[in-house]
């Protein structure tokens, strides 16, 4: 493959993701603590591996890296993809594998989730004080309003399958089980121990 | 006999000792609008290509880095970024009006404090032998009277283990790309030069030599010959432009 289409593709996603952050000066300047860290993420099928640096003007991406990687990442695409999206901690079950120190992660997920661009300071930039706020305004209450309608819409629809429908367990049901395989759990290691300890007796 | 030596200045045979000459006209005529040309010419695709570059070359804090043929400075730029405080930048030029352009532009783009300017030959590079991890070359090498001579240079200077990447224009892998090439090299070139810097004869001049340099495996080869080990390539936007890489063992 032309060697110039990775180039093109990733210089073309990190001026936009450095553009972003331009409006995120907090961040940038905790990016630009974690320079020289380099974090590598294969994907295995198509086999890619990108390799991401955080500078303090942003991140740097890059197709070929031959010095130290600190972090690795390792899985298929959709397995990473869905890694990026969640909110989970862990990366047990992910069908991710990790190599080398997390923390670059755990510091890189902290300043994913603390993100905090400012869109109307971009807007202002681009079409003046005024109606950079006005319009800021107006996304504002926009995203607000269809972010309370998105949350009010999952409790009604989470209500209607369990009480209404009753196809699924409430929350509280479901505990009260994992408490009682617990506790069968428990009884049959105690079940099993003393059976042991009979024929041990014996 | 007193038969004269010739080397090629495009597609014309000149002395040698006249090319390095006509090449320094062509180069003190467009330096003012070199940048300009070079986004038009390639459609931007030249900041790709020097992209590409920097991260072959795997310059990290504390190198030193020598940059021939650096021009404008796009390459040492970058460099200065990442080799930082404790490392070293030289920018060389054999083009007193190409190093001015280039040092404004760093000394204006903020760059200071690790970076060097010099007006030097690649033939007959002025530095201590085993001076530099990385030195780049990159659209200069084609210019060059005597390649063999600035390839070994290089090599002497080099550090061992050290890189020598060469990035200069090549030969399309693809005959229907080549045609195209041509038709653009020889009838769209000329005409943008004359428009912009009203000088169509540079810009010719660049399209003849860029045909006159030696391809891909001829320019492996004369590495590998002047001492290189594990040489390679990497052909760019369908071998229009390779990027070569040589190690000093």
């Amino acid at each position: 493959m032309d060697a110039m289409l990775n180039t093109a593709a990733l210089a073309g996603l990190e001026k936009t993701i450095n553009t972003a952050l331009r409006y995120d000066p907090g961040t940038r300047i905790a990016l630009g603590k974690l320079e020289e860290q380099v974090l590598a993420v294969s994907v295995s099928t198509p086999a890619i591996t990108i390799y991401l640096t955080p500078t303090a003007e942003g991140i740097r991406l890059m197709s070929q890296w031959e010095g130290e990687v600190h972090t690795q990442l390792r899985g298929s695409l959709p397995s990473l993809l869905k890694l990026a999206r969640s909110e989970r901690s862990s990366f047990a079950d992910s069908g991710v594998e990790v190599i080398g120190n997390t923390g670059l992660l755990v510091d890189l997920q902290r300043l994913l989730k603390n993100l905090d661009i400012d869109w109307e300071d971009a807007l202002s930039d681009l079409l003046g004080d005024i109606l950079g706020h006005q319009s800021a305004n107006i996304i504002r209450s926009g995203l607000g309003y269809s972010r309370d309608r998105a949350s009010e819409a999952k409790r009604l629809l989470s209500e209607f399958l369990t009480e209404e429908l009753r196809v699924l367990p409430a929350k509280n049901e479901l505990e009260f089980f994992y408490r009682e395989v617990d506790d069968l759990r428990l009884a049959t290691d105690r079940l099993e121990a003393r059976v042991q300890q009979l024929l041990n007796e014996k | 006999m007193n038969e004269k030596k010739t080397t090629h200045f495009g597609f014309e045979e000149v002395a040698v000792e006249e090319k390095a000459g006509r090449v320094a006209d062509v180069f003190h005529s467009v330096a003012a609008k070199y940048d300009l040309m070079n986004d038009l010419m390639s459609g931007g695709v030249h900041r790709l290509w020097k992209r590409f570059t920097i991260e072959v070359s795997a310059v990290r804090r504390g190198h030193k880095v020598l940059d021939i043929a650096g021009g404008t400075g796009d390459l040492s730029y970058q460099f200065a970024k990442r080799v930082g405080a404790e490392g070293q930048v030289v920018l060389a030029d054999i083009n007193a009006s190409m190093l001015n352009v280039g040092r404004d532009r760093l000394l204006d783009r903020g760059v200071a404090g690790n970076i060097q300017f010099a007006q030097a030959d690649a033939q007959y590079l002025p530095f201590p032998d085993n001076t530099f991890d990385c030195i780049t070359i990159a659209f200069g090498l084609r210019n060059v009277t005597d390649k063999d001579l600035a390839l070994r240079s290089m090599l002497r200077v080099l550090k061992p283990g050290g890189r020598l990447l060469v990035l200069e224009f090549s030969k399309p892998q693809n005959a229907l790309l080549e045609k195209l090439y041509d038709t653009y090299s020889f009838k769209v070139l000329p005409m943008m030069g004359k428009l912009i810097t009203n000088d169509a004869d540079s810009y010719r001049y660049l399209a003849e030599s860029i045909r006159m340099h030696p391809d891909q495996a001829t320019l492996k080869s004369m590495m590998n010959d002047a001492g290189f080990v594990n040489t390679e390539f990497y052909n760019m936007t369908g071998g229009v432009v390779a990027l070569h890489k040589g190690i000093k063992p």
